[in-house]
C-alpha cells in the first residue's frame, strides 16, 4: 500500500496546526465555507476521501442551482455528506453526522440529547437530502479527477524515474492541490481529466521539476499524451483557480 | 415536479416487491407505455433514514448504463415531501420466470440459445463496466413483446474490483447463489453472476428450478449432490472460507444424466458455468466464444421467440391492422400480386 497517498493523514496533520474556526461567524464566500465545513466533518467521521469529495461536489452543484441566501449552508453541507455516504457505499450514520455537525458548529458543547432538537435536525437533513436530489435531477453520479490523476502519476513514475519520484513528493502535492481545489465551485466547470493534469502541472512547477525527453514548446505540451483537448490557456486558467483557493483561506481564517 | 405526476398516467397495477410497487403507465408526452416503480416509503424509521439506499444504488448505476439487454432508466421523479421516489423504466411485457413456468410454451434449443445469448451480452456489458448484478434470476430477466430480453432490478448491484473493499455474502436469491457465497466469501467477482446464469440456463432446460434449496445448508447439499464435494485440490482455499463446513462426501453426477436432451456443446456451456471453484468458472466473454453459440441451430430471432398466450393474443390483435397496411401499400404497386413466369 506504499503507493497510496494518505490524504486523510495529510488532512489530519493540517487540522492540528489550524485554529478551530467559528463557522457561525463566517459568510458563505462562494461555497468555500460549507466545503471547509464538509471537510472538517468528513475527516472527523472517518469518511473516505472520495466520499468527502463527492459531498463537496454535490454541495457546489446544489448552490449553483439555487439562491444561496434561502438555505442554511451547514444543513446542506451535512445533508450532502449523508447523501455522499449513500452514493459511495461508505456507511455514514445519520446520528454520527448530526453529532459531528452540531459539535463542529457549537464547539465544546456536549452531544445532543435525543429530544426535539435532535429529531428536528434529523428531519431537516432527510428533507434536505431529497431536496438536493430533486434540484440535481437525481443525477448524483460523479466522475472524479482522482482516478485520472492516479493513472497519470503512475505513468509518470517511469517517465521521471523512480529516484526522482521518491525524492520529490509530486504525487503528494498534486493530491493535496486536488483535494483543496474541492473548496472552490469552479471545479464544476472543468473536465476531471483537465483538473487532474493541472494539479500535477502545478506540483511539477512548485518543485521546479522538468520532465526529461521533452521540449516544452508552443506546439506540444507534456500532458498531450494524456489529454488531447486541453489548451494551454485553459491549463493556466485551472492552475490559477487552484492557487486562488489558497488566497481565500486567510480571508476566512483571520 | 408536479407536472411529472401528471406526465405518467397510471394504467394498471403490475406487481409488488419488497421495496417497491410497479405500475404500468402511459407517458402522455410521447404516448409510450412505461413501467413506473414507486419505492415504498416504508416505516417511520425508514423515512427518517432518508432516500432508500436500494433505490439510490439503482438510480446511480442505471444512469450510467445503456445497452439493449439492460433495462433503461427513462426518468426519476419524486412526489410530496415524503422520501418517496419513483423510477420510470422501459415497459416489459413478461419475464423469463413466467416463460419457463408456462407449460404451453415449447422452448427449443434455438429459443434457449437466444435467451441465454441476450443475458450473457447484457451481463458482459455490466461486467466490462465493473458492475456486479448480484441478483440474477429468471424473475429479473424481463422480456418484451418483441422478444428482447433485458436485465433488470439493480437494487443489489455494486461496483467491484476494489481490492480493499469487503462485500456482503448475503446476496443473490438462494437457488442461484454460488457455493463461495454460501461459504461466506466476502471478496468475489463476476463468478457469482456466472453461477446464477448457469442455474438459469439449467432451469430453461429442466423447466423447474435446478437447485431449489430449502435452507443455505440444504442449498449446498443440493449443489454437492450434483457436482460432488469440493476438495483443496479442486478448489484451493475452500476450507479457509469463513462459513466452510464439511459435507458428507458424494460423487459427482455426469451432467449428461441430468440434461438428457442437451447436446454436447450445450453441456459444455453448463459445465463451464457451474464450476465449484469460482476461479475456474468461465466469464461472459469466454462463454460467448464457446461452440454452442456458433453451432447450429442458430438462435431464434427476437420477434419469433415464444411468448405467453396473454401477450401473444395482444400481438395478434394488432396484426390485422399491420396486414391491412401492407395490403394498402401493395396497391401502390410495390408488392407484386402475381408472379409471371
Amino acid at each position: 500500500m506504499k503507493d497510496v497517498i494518505d490524504v486523510m493523514e495529510l488532512q489530519r496533520e493540517k487540522s492540528r496546526r489550524v485554529q478551530p474556526l467559528d463557522y457561525r461567524q463566517l459568510d458563505f464566500s462562494g461555497g468555500f465555507t460549507p466545503a471547509r465545513f464538509i471537510f472538517e466533518c468528513g475527516v472527523k467521521l472517518h469518511a473516505q476521501p472520495l466520499t468527502i469529495a463527492t459531498a463537496t461536489i454535490l454541495m457546489h452543484r446544489f448552490f449553483k442551482e439555487v439562491d444561496q441566501a434561502n438555505y442554511d449552508c451547514f444543513l446542506i453541507a451535512a445533508s450532502t455528506l449523508y447523501l455522499a455516504g449513500k452514493v459511495k457505499d461508505d456507511p455514514l450514520k445519520i446520528r454520527d453526522i448530526i453529532n459531528v455537525a452540531h459539535n463542529t458548529l457549537h464547539r465544546g458543547s456536549s452531544p445532543l440529547e435525543i429530544g426535539d432538537e435532535y429529531w428536528n435536525m434529523r428531519d431537516a437533513i432527510v428533507q434536505a437530502e431529497l431536496l438536493i436530489m430533486r434540484i440535481l435531477k437525481f443525477e448524483v453520479s460523479i466522475v472524479h479527477p482522482h482516478k485520472y490523476m492516479l493513472h497519470y502519476l503512475r505513468s509518470m513514475d517511469g517517465w521521471l524515474g523512480k529516484e526522482q519520484c521518491n525524492a520529490i513528493p509530486i504525487a503528494r502535492t498534486a493530491a493535496s492541490f486536488l483535494q483543496d481545489y474541492h473548496h472552490d465551485p469552479s471545479i464544476l466547470e472543468y473536465s476531471p481529466q483537465h483538473v487532474a493534469v493541472a494539479c500535477i502541472s502545478l506540483a511539477l512547477q512548485c518543485y521546479g521539476v522538468r520532465l526529461p525527453l521533452i521540449e516544452d514548446n508552443d506546439d506540444e505540451a507534456w500532458y498531450s499524451i494524456f489529454v488531447k483537448d486541453l489548451q494551454k490557456d485553459k491549463h493556466w486558467e485551472i492552475m490559477e483557480k487552484v492557487m486562488e483557493v489558497y488566497n481565500k483561506e486567510p480571508e476566512i481564517v483571520n | 415536479m408536479t407536472n411529472k405526476l401528471k406526465r405518467y398516467e397510471k394504467i394498471e397495477f403490475l406487481g409488488e416487491g419488497q421495496f417497491a410497487t410497479v405500475y404500468k403507465a402511459k407517458d402522455i408526452e410521447n404516448g409510450n407505455i412505461v413501467a413506473v416503480k414507486k419505492i415504498k416509503a416504508g416505516s417511520r424509521i425508514e423515512v427518517q433514514d432518508g432516500i432508500n439506499r436500494t433505490a439510490l444504488r439503482e438510480i446511480k448505476i442505471l444512469q450510467e448504463l445503456s445497452h439493449r439487454n439492460c433495462i433503461g432508466l427513462l426518468d426519476v421523479f419524486s412526489q410530496g415531501s415524503m422520501s418517496n421516489v419513483s423510477l420510470v423504466f422501459d415497459f416489459m411485457d413478461t419475464d423469463l420466470e413466467v416463460i419457463i413456468k408456462d407449460n404451453t410454451i415449447i422452448l427449443t434449443v434455438a429459443n434457449i440459445k437466444a435467451y441465454v445469448l441476450q443475458t450473457l451480452q447484457g451481463l458482459e456489458y455490466l461486467h466490462l463496466n465493473w458492475i456486479l448484478h448480484r441478483d440474477l434470476k429468471p424473475n429479473n430477466l424481463l422480456v418484451n413483446s418483441n422478444g428482447i430480453l433485458k436485465i433488470a432490478d439493480f437494487g443489489l448491484a455494486k461496483l467491484y474490483g476494489s481490492p480493499n473493499r469487503l462485500n456482503t455474502h448475503q446476496v443473490v436469491t438462494r437457488w442461484y447463489r454460488s457455493p463461495e457465497l454460501l461459504f461466506g466469501a466476502k471478496q468475489y467477482g463476476v463468478c457469482v453472476d456466472m453461477w446464477a446464469v448457469g442455474c438459469i440456463l439449467a432451469e430453461l432446460l429442466l423447466r423447474v428450478p435446478f437447485l431449489p434449496g430449502e435452507s443455505d445448508l440444504d442449498q449446498l447439499t443440493k449443489i454437492f449432490q450434483v457436482f460432488g464435494n469440493p476438495t483443496e485440490d479442486t478448489w484451493p482455499g475452500v476450507k479457509s472460507l469463513s462459513d466452510y463446513v464439511e459435507f458428507k462426501p458424494s460423487a459427482p453426477v455426469p451432467l449428461k444424466n441430468i440434461f438428457i436432451a442437451a447436446g454436447d456443446d450445450l453441456l459444455d456451456v453448463i459445465g463451464g458455468l457451474l464450476v465449484l471453484n469460482p476461479l475456474k468458472r468461465k466469464n461472459c466473454t469466454d462463454t460467448l466464444k464457446m461452440l454452442f453459440f456458433s453451432n447450429k441451430p442458430t438462435p431464434t430471432v427476437n420477434s419469433k421467440l415464444p411468448l405467453p398466450q396473454s401477450i401473444k393474443s395482444v400481438k395478434e390483435l394488432e396484426k390485422p391492422s399491420l396486414k391491412r397496411k401492407l395490403l394498402d401499400s401493395g396497391e401502390g404497386g410495390t408488392l407484386p400480386k402475381r408472379l409471371f413466369f
